[in-house]
């Protein structure tokens, strides 16, 4: 199981009459599980872009996304659904990572929904998820907007647990959280990739953060991308 | 006497504790929600609605019931009678359920189009995007009444066709509100990460972005039954309403054609039209009193 970029490009309004705007190109790394792929760049570099390229939640101009050597735009429909279980996504702002008019308990229901697990196990996995993430049981009943950023966070991460991922994309995990949830949140990364092997691409501006996570560094510069020694 | 008051006020606060607690319901959120319609258009859209779901109720007389033709109002008849002999009042409240009937469903119809027309081309992007939306724009830039004229004159004349016709081609401005609303919601890290699970589309857009888009569907929806109301008193008054079905627009129309204008008997023409704009202000003052709501109330959490 393997997940590897091979020289993307992206380009922003590229249409019939011009060629648009190159984002970055020729951008290949390969992200190995249980490892960490720090991704650092200045803004506007299009590392979140990348890493959405990467979730396949968009297209790149050029090169492909391999998963387990195959391409992501030349799979089959049971070839492309295993991807979308295995590699997962972690967004920058806990605030909206869950629908504002669902309570957390519907949101986690709805995911084991859709991996097709029954009643009781339901119960069983939530509580189990709770307990890897140091949650109390109650913020189930709650709505995101009465729960903290620390928690929202750690509860979108337990939530992507359940499906269970081989690799996950964390695009700037903790820039929305304060210094001590920050530690919160990236030691729970860290003890879950330890027990589960996950392989992560963390994008973040902090060097801090990535210098703690990271096995291997590249930096987003003009378009390229530099391996840089951690 | 201000002991027993305070003693009432603390009791009724009680039970609102003990309901909330026991039907995990929160009564105070619904009386805030409460707050947000005018209370004035409230009041007048409940007294219509009576009117409308209850005519037997508070007509004297049923609407086919036949008098002395061209009565001048008296106790017998307090609006009078028309020209063939009909009591006045009694046609007025059993013309309520009709225009409403009307406005509701066709605002209903067009909302329900302009709702997945605008989900669909905001959600999908792209080539279907563009697709819908240049169809929306095409449909917007035709004249409406004239159209509805055209095809009404062809048409049989009938409250379906009426209701087909307002609601088919009334739903363009919705769906562009909804287009540009689902855009945004669209990005928002809840859709993304539904997207990254494996969702279905049609999952997400029912359980993610359409609840999402409620706070900006109903205002729309109360505007659309206002407009359609007063589109179908201005086609019922031109003669192309359904006459076996009596609205208000019906009513002018048969003040102005067979001598109410010319008598002046104005208990025969000033009622319905009445009627009519009150109805619509109602139904248009909770529609803005939607609008004036907070935009992006999340659920659980004090507003006010």
């Amino acid at each position: 199981m393997s997940l590897k970029a091979e020289n993307l490009s992206r380009a922003y309004g590229s249409g019939l009459l011009g060629r648009g705007k190159c984002i970055f190109r020729d951008v290949s790394f390969e992200l190995e599980p249980g490892k960490t792929f720090g991704l650092m760049g200045p803004s506007g570099e299009g590392k979140s872009t990348l890493g959405r390229i990467i979730a396949g939640l968009e297209r790149p101009t050029d090169g492909a996304v391999l998963f387990n050597g195959n391409p992501l735009s030349k799979m089959k429909k049971a070839e492309y659904s295993t991807f979308r279980r295995r590699v997962q996504m972690m967004f920058q702002d806990p605030t909206d990572a869950f629908n504002p008019r669902k309570r957390i308990e519907h949101s986690i229901f709805e995911v084991l929904k859709l991996l097709e697990i029954s009643g009781t196990e339901r119960i069983r996995c939530t509580k189990e998820m709770l307990k890897t993430t140091g949650l109390p049981e109650e913020v189930l009943f709650r709505y995101p907007s009465q729960l903290s950023g620390g928690q929202l966070q750690r509860l979108a991460l337990g939530r992507i647990l359940l499906l269970d991922p081989e690799y996950i994309i964390l695009d700037e995990p903790t820039s929305a959280l304060d210094v001590s949830v920050q530690a919160q949140v990236l030691h729970l990364l860290k003890k879950v990739q330890a027990e589960q092997g996950i392989g992560y691409l963390l994008i973040s501006h902090d060097e801090a953060v990535i210098r703690f996570m990271s096995d291997s560094c590249g930096e987003l510069e003009k378009g390229q991308l530099g391996l840089i020694e951690v | 006497m201000m002991q027993k008051e305070v003693y009432i006020q603390e009791s009724v606060r009680q039970w609102k504790d003990i309901i909330a607690h026991h039907l995990n319901l929160d009564i105070r959120k619904y009386e805030r929600t409460l707050n947000k319609f005018n209370r004035g258009g409230l009041f007048l859209f409940a007294f219509f609605l009576i009117l409308a779901l209850f005519p037997s109720l508070f007509a004297p007389y049923s609407p086919t019931e036949r008098f002395i033709s061209y009565e001048s109002p008296s106790t017998a008849h307090l609006l009078g009678t028309n020209d063939i002999g009909n009591d006045i009042l009694s046609e007025l409240i059993y013309g309520a359920r009709i225009s409403m009937m009307v406005g509701f469903a066709s605002a209903s119809i067009s909302t329900l189009i302009g709702l997945m027309i605008g989900l669909c081309s905001g959600y999908f992007r792209g080539t279907p995007d563009e697709l819908l939306m240049g169809f929306t724009d095409v449909v917007l830039t035709i004249p409406k009444i004239p159209l509805i004229i055209i095809i009404g004159a062809f048409l049989h004349p009938s409250i379906l066709t009426l209701i087909l016709v307002l609601g088919l081609l009334s739903w363009e401005s919705i769906a562009r509100v909804v287009r540009s609303k689902t855009l945004q919601i669209r990005e928002a890290g809840y859709v993304k990460s539904a997207r990254c699970m494996g969702f279905s589309s049609f999952h997400i857009m029912a359980s993610d972005i359409f609840p999402n888009l409620i706070h900006i569907l109903l205002p729309k929806f109360m505007l659309a039954t206002a407009s359609a109301m007063i589109s179908e008193a201005s086609l019922s008054f031109l003669g192309l309403g359904d006459i076996s079905m009596k609205s208000w627009g019906i009513m002018l129309s048969f003040a102005f054609s067979r001598g109410g204008f010319i008598r002046d008997m104005w208990w025969w023409y000033l009622p319905p039209g009445i009627c009519i704009t009150l109805c619509v202000m109602s139904i248009a003052l909770i529609g803005f009193g939607f609008e004036g709501g907070k935009e992006n109330e999340k659920r659980g959490v004090d507003t006010e």
